[in-house]
């Protein structure tokens, strides 16, 4: 890549509303992390650790001492939800990933149905910030362990 | 507030046919303030033009229950929010908006921002939940979402109003109570 076009590719950068610090150190560097106060917790309000559901169902999403926020809104001690699903924590310096095992809440959604295969499934929320880089430190939940069976008549 | 909402009215006729107007004749500003049928209503006074929901967004309150008699006068209360989205108070995004908990009070004018004391209580960080404290008694809850500004989409996105009672009593008898 010659200078221009990493010039280039700063300039799309900057018009895509970056955060300035990352902009300031180059693009290959980490996302700076948004403090939360160690008050804050976000949990699983349902189903329960160890719960068998029939077919699909609501995952209810719960944040304490902090506030929802959309994507792309930049606000202190604000976040948007994820929700993993049978995968493990990703890299908590850069953003979340957006693919079926993490479930992206940008438009501040705080419920999600979910329709998955039967048998044993991980859930774990995390919040991530405007970007979707999780804060420092992070607010995970419990990962939680569901057991799905086959839809009624299904 | 009553400053602010002045400016955002004036903003509306200055510029009629940008987004605030949308899907609206063109001077519904001045529509709004035209007809007054009340005597003295200034042009302040005029419904502000409501953001939409869609007709599935409904919210609830996940805990109390209605009926619930609550041991213990410091509780939690958890808000639920279906097919809609929270933001913070400032944030205009479609199909968003932040809760207000009404407590012991008949529903408010929904085309005004919804008022700010002990009964009308806001949440403009975007919380989702809160610990509540009430004297011993029987009191009522309502959510009510509210925009950017604090005023109620239309159709408005409301919870059921639900009705405890609150007894005098330790933490530890309240969590008893509720398993």
């Amino acid at each position: 890549m010659t200078r221009a076009q990493l010039l280039a590719r700063l300039g799309a950068g900057l018009g895509a509303g970056l955060g300035t610090a990352l902009l300031l150190a180059g693009p290959t560097a980490l996302a700076q992390r948004h403090p939360m106060p160690e008050t804050a917790k976000v949990y699983i309000i349902w189903p329960a650790d160890g719960q068998v559901v029939r077919g699909g169902f609501w995952v209810r999403m719960g944040l304490s001492e902090g506030g929802i926020a959309p994507a792309g809104v930049e606000k202190p001690m604000t976040g948007h939800h994820h929700l993993l699903i049978d995968v493990d924590l990703p890299d908590l310096n850069k953003p979340i990933p957006n693919d079926r095992n993490h479930l992206h809440f940008g438009l501040g959604q705080t419920e999600a149905r979910l329709d998955l295969p039967p048998g044993r499934h991980t859930l774990q929320m995390l919040l991530g910030d405007e970007n979707h880089v999780p804060h420092d430190p992070p607010l995970m939940s419990k990962r939680i362990t569901v057991t799905v069976l086959p839809a009624p008549g299904g | 507030m009553a400053f602010t909402r002045r400016l955002l009215l004036l903003g509306a006729a200055a510029l009629p046919a940008t987004a605030r107007s949308q899907g609206q004749p063109a001077d519904h500003a001045h529509d709004a303030a035209a007809p007054a049928p009340a005597p003295a209503a200034p042009p302040a006074e005029a419904p502000r033009q409501r953001g939409s929901a869609p007709p599935d967004a409904y919210v609830y309150i996940g805990w109390p229950q209605d009926r619930q008699v609550i041991y213990g006068t410091r509780f939690k209360v958890w808000f639920g929010t279906r097919n809609f989205g929270v933001a913070p108070a400032g944030v205009t995004k479609a199909n968003t908006g932040h809760h207000h908990l009404l407590v012991d009070v008949d529903l408010p004018d929904l085309n005004k921002p919804i008022p700010n004391d002990r009964n009308h209580l806001h949440f403009g960080l975007g919380q989702t939940e809160t610990m509540l404290e009430l004297p011993p008694g029987t009191h009522t809850l309502q959510l009510l979402m509210g925009d950017a500004d604090h005023v109620p989409q239309d159709p408005p996105v409301m919870s059921k109003r639900i009705t405890i009672t609150v007894r005098p009593g330790r933490p530890q008898a309240a969590a008893r109570e509720t398993q």
